[in-house]
């Protein structure tokens, strides 16, 4: 018999009241970790997307030309890519460069006009760098001049199938109003909102044609083999490109959604303390009750030569035992709802409809587990069940023996 | 060895005081076995616990084995209490979740003491108070006798110096009693170890080889027996 082997006694005393107990922390634990598993999954879905469509793992613009995110100016544009091309290539880790052309334009299907960005891409180095090819639901990917690639919610909202006709319209680098006459070649499903609803993909030429630029391109895509040191990749190919050119990794470049996102982790912070603190006044509320019962005990056991400190021991032993159990049974439950989200996901995108999103992704969380987190809360679990029990037990201690004893 | 030196315990009833023991000096010598009798709210009971100290009194010195215990931390009181004293309450006080083996083993989770030795005292004791066959027997499951035998073995498993029992018959009926008395004396001549114990009931005192009576707090009568035994009257 150890002290911890009496705490374990008396964990049993009331099997019902410790199952509650622990239910109510471990309910508290699933949740935090569950919600842990769904913003990783957010935010890596998220991630692949910006990686895949949009940014690829490091973009180069001409100096200057990167403001904000959105805002795609022609005056600094990159003039002469060919100039730096191979300087980038040869650098170990690039495994592709693609050059895009990206603008502000507006489509029009003859009845409605709509604002999008317009997206010019090299068709052979497209493929290498990015992954849109993959996504062409219907049609074919960009094959002769004249040919638009469309997302799949932008054809619903316009009406537009294969073969139909529409018309692209923007200013050019002179500032004179162009359009041309373009014919739907493919429907695209990205899951990256900004593909599927607002962009419209044509080939590079055209869009250098459109926009009077020549030769120029406004960025170019980068994808790299080890993307796990991006910002040494970076250097390098700031060094190669020299000071006429700016370099951003896709992070730096969507530091706007990561910051949205460390704001959700902060109201899932919050929402986490909250059931912390219910999960934590269960806790304080047995050991009080537990406490109370047992004074006359606590009594027997100082008349026994206990001193507080061994009485102090044993109930926080016995709040530690709870909050293992507890925490277990929430890291266990935690990680198999986790564990169905990695696997099957769940959509959301009935609640959110076709709400604006400012989240490049579709509303189909899928989870990742961090398991470090779930380690964590386990520890965090344990920590403020043993941390709660002292109050209680403080105040059994302050008694006299003898005081002890009598309390009935 | 016990002394009590002028011993006052004050309650505090309300707002006014009420005095429990008025001046209580004794010396009891190691291997007695005494009884503190006296009628109810003689203050019996208080004596116990502050000897035992388990409360501590308005005024005068306890000394056991030489050591003036109003000089001690509560910490420093619970290593006397858990190195030199065993205490038997009226009400058993066994621990309900723990077996009777389990509960005697209390008082050793304290100790130093090989697992081997543990289980050797612990298997011993509760052969000597005749429970040899319940060891894993919870409380509920005894009778008022043989948890009393266990609260016994409980109290003397570690070898104290001194067993205090308050009123350790008052809830057994007679013929209980006294073979929990018999058992007690038993074990006070063969380990040595001194009793004091609580009682109003005059065949519990008949065992007693000195009685002290307390009254309104007072000691009225202190009488040791020349020869031993039950069945003389004092
Ligand atoms: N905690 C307390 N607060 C106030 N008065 C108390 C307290 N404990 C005991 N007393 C009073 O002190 C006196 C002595 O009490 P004590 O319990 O020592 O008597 P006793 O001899 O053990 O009586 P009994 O035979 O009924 O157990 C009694 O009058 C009692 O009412
Ligand atoms: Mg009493």
């Amino acid at each position: 018999m150890t002290a911890v082997k009496l705490a374990w006694r008396n964990v049993f005393r009331h099997t019902r009241r410790t199952v509650i107990t622990a239910a109510a922390i471990s309910v508290g634990l699933s949740a935090m970790i569950l919600m842990n598993s769904m913003m990783n999954g957010v935010d890596k879905l998220a991630s692949q997307n910006i990686i895949d469509y949009e940014t690829s793992h490091l973009e180069i613009f001409a100096d200057g030309y990167y403001r904000e995110e959105g805002v795609f100016p022609l005056d600094t544009i990159i003039d002469n890519p060919g100039l730096i091309l191979k300087k980038i290539e040869q650098i170990s880790n690039v495994k592709s460069v693609a050059p895009r052309v990206k603008f502000q334009a507006s489509i029009s299907n003859g009845i409605d006009e709509l604002p999008v960005i317009g997206v010019g891409v090299d068709i052979k180095k497209e493929k290498e760098v990015f992954k849109i090819v993959n996504s062409v639901v219907k049609g074919s990917f960009l094959q002769h001049e004249g040919d638009v690639l469309i997302g799949k919610d932008l054809s619903r909202d316009m009406d537009l199938d294969i073969g139909s006709y529409l018309t692209i319209i923007t200013k050019d680098r002179n500032g004179t109003y162009n359009a041309f006459d373009l014919t739907v070649s493919g429907i695209i499903n990205t899951g990256h909102p900004l593909f599927d609803r607002n962009a419209a993909l044509i080939s590079i030429e055209q869009a250098q044609e459109l926009l009077a630029i020549f030769d120029g391109v406004t960025e170019l895509s980068v994808r790299v083999r080890d993307d796990r040191n991006l910002v040494r990749t970076k250097e390098r190919l700031v060094q190669a490109v020299g000071k006429e050119y700016e370099v951003y990794t896709w992070r730096e470049l969507n530091a706007a959604i990561f910051e949205i996102s460390g704001f959700k982790r902060m109201a899932q912070f919050m929402i986490a303390l909250v059931v912390v603190i219910i999960a934590a006044v269960g806790i304080i509320n047995t050991m009080l009750m537990a406490v109370m019962e047992r004074i006359p005990e606590i009594g027997t056991l100082k008349a026994m030569g206990f001193n507080n400190q061994g009485i102090v021991k044993m109930f926080v032993y016995e709040g530690g035992i709870i909050g293992i159990f507890g925490s277990l049974l929430g890291c266990l439950i935690g990680l198999l709802l986790s564990l169905y989200l990695v696997h099957f996901g769940i959509d959301m995108s009935a609640m959110f409809g076709n709400a604006d999103i400012v989240y490049p992704m579709k509303f189909i969380i899928v989870g990742e587990i961090d398991y470090w987190t779930v380690l964590s809360v386990f520890l965090f679990g344990v920590f403020v069940s043993v941390f709660v029990t002292l109050w209680p037990v403080r105040k059994a201690t302050r008694l006299q023996p003898v005081d002890a004893l009598r309390h009935v | 060895m016990v002394e009590t030196i002028n011993l006052y315990k004050d309650y505090k009833v309300g707002k006014v005081l009420f005095p429990a023991l008025r001046g209580v000096s004794v010396k009891i010598e190691a291997a007695e076995f005494t009884a503190i009798a006296g009628p109810s709210g003689s203050g019996k009971t208080t004596l116990l616990n502050i000897i035992g100290c388990l409360d501590v009194p308005t005024k005068g010195d306890v000394l056991i084995n030489g050591t003036n215990t109003n000089k001690l931390s509560s910490k420093e009181k619970a290593t006397l209490r858990k190195n030199e004293i065993g205490f038997v309450f009226q009400t058993f006080n066994l621990i309900p979740v723990l077996t009777a083996y389990e509960n005697v083993e209390i008082p050793l989770i304290l100790l130093d003491m090989t697992q081997d030795k543990k289980r050797e005292n612990i298997i011993s004791i509760l052969e000597e108070v005749g429970l040899g066959e319940y060891i894993n027997r919870r409380p509920n499951e005894m009778s008022g006798g043989q948890q009393q035998r266990v609260a016994i073995a409980r109290a003397l498993v570690k070898n104290p110096s001194m067993v205090l029992a308050d009123e350790p018959t008052a809830n057994l009926d007679s013929t209980t009693a006294k073979e929990i008395l018999g058992l007690m004396k038993e074990l006070n001549e063969k380990h040595k170890t001194t009793f004091i114990f609580s009682t109003h009931d005059q065949l519990v005192m008949d065992y007693a080889q000195r009685i002290i009576r307390l009254r309104d707090g007072k000691v009225v009568a202190d009488k040791t027996k020349k020869s031993e035994g039950p069945g003389d009257s004092s």
